[in-house]
């Protein structure tokens, strides 16, 4: 059965549309076949996000007024095995679609598609309204910021208003070392508050930026710990919740290279 | 133990406690609708007829809102000095 999962945050910033390219091919990579849709419209960036901004002819937009066939919308990425992505339009505004034609766009997904990853625009309106309206269920992206935090939990209220089930939460930006000083938010802190489940924590690091720049999600370098958590959130995702969480603590320092040069296999290692 | 630490090195506090609290007052008073200055309000109208009463410790009393799994409740702290003598009605 497919499903059709929002990937949502209320705050802009926190990396919903890095989290929505990385799942996209997470999924992919277990052999499942994803349609991303980028539901900002007016500001689509899901497609520079997986380096196939050159190969966009129409979009969404153009779909749902049908002046295309769904299928020709569709871009197929060549690196990723049953990956598509559905792009934004860029030079119209939110209004032009409804929730119901949202709904009957996703509809059409899910009879192709095995999952339906719908990146959200940030905010509460109508792009909001648009991008839960076909959905299954919603992932909450959030950092470990007062800000992001704070909208978040907003959200989470909006996400079942909408009548969805509860959702579960990404911890996006993560610094173990500003954790471990004090200086931010830890897991425990951010659950206790937000008392949702927990489907993965990511790691702050300057591979995401790398990625981004290349236009090749981080997920593709096997070596990435950035790339291991979202392979792990996929893999939750796809029907292995306990999948365990990584322990990213010693990626780096002295300790971590020492764990390296001593032979503890991946760079990464697994949460006790 | 990270704490005990930091009281040797004399560091200074950690953030993240703060961050915290701030949130959880934020959040309460995002869903109540209600401003810190609404509560401070409320605070010492409540207090005002606590008084009527008994004789309370003013300075450590706290009255604030709370969130707990599905609800907000309104936790209050008002330490008593004495039951004022009155004459009970007849």
């Amino acid at each position: 059965m497919s499903e059709c999962i929002v990937v949502t945050s209320g705050k802009g910033g926190v990396g919903k549309t890095t989290c929505s390219a990385n799942l996209g091919v997470a999924l992919a990579m277990q052999g499942v076949t994803v349609a991303v849709v980028d539901a900002d419209i007016g500001l689509r960036n899901l497609d520079v996000i997986l380096g196939l901004e050159n190969r966009i002819v129409y979009d969404l937009v153009h779909v749902i007024e049908g002046e295309c066939r769904l299928k020709q919308a569709l871009i197929r990425d060549k690196r990723a095995e049953g990956l598509y992505l559905l792009p934004a339009a860029q030079t119209r505004d939110k209004n032009s679609v409804t929730p119901a034609q949202m709904r009957d766009l996703v509809a059409e997904l899910k009879k192709e598609f095995d999952y339906v990853l719908v990146d959200c625009p940030a905010g509460i309106e109508q792009g909001f309204k648009n991008a839960v309206a076909g959905a299954d269920r919603a992932i909450i992206v959030t950092t470990p910021e007062v800000s992001a935090i704070r909208d978040a939990d907003r959200i989470i209220g909006m996400v079942e208003a909408a009548e969805l089930p509860e959702p579960h939460l990404i911890i996006n930006r993560y610094r173990s070392k500003m954790v471990r000083r004090g200086d931010m938010m830890n897991k425990e802190d951010i659950l206790e508050i937000l008392a949702i489940p927990l489907l993965g924590i990511v790691p702050d690091h300057e591979d995401i930026i790398i990625s981004a720049n290349r236009g090749v999600p981080v997920v593709f370098d096997e070596s990435s710990v950035v790339g291991e958590a979202f392979r792990r959130i996929g893999r939750r995702i796809n029907g292995e919740p306990n999948v365990p969480e990584l322990d990213f603590s010693e990626g780096n320092g002295v300790w971590g290279t020492m764990k390296r040069w001593m032979g503890f296999g991946a760079v990464y290692g697994v949460a006790s | 133990m990270t704490e005990l630490f930091n009281k040797i090195l004399n560091r200074r506090e950690s953030s993240k406690e703060d961050a915290k609290q701030r949130l959880k007052v934020l959040l309460i008073h995002d869903q109540v609708d209600l401003t810190p200055a609404q509560l401070d309000a409320m605070q010492d109208e409540i207090t005002a007829v606590i008084q009527k009463y008994v004789e309370i410790d003013r300075d450590n009393s706290v009255v604030r809102l709370e969130r707990g799994d599905d609800r907000i409740a309104l936790i209050s702290s008002v330490p008593v000095r004495r039951v004022i003598e009155r004459a009970l009605p007849a």
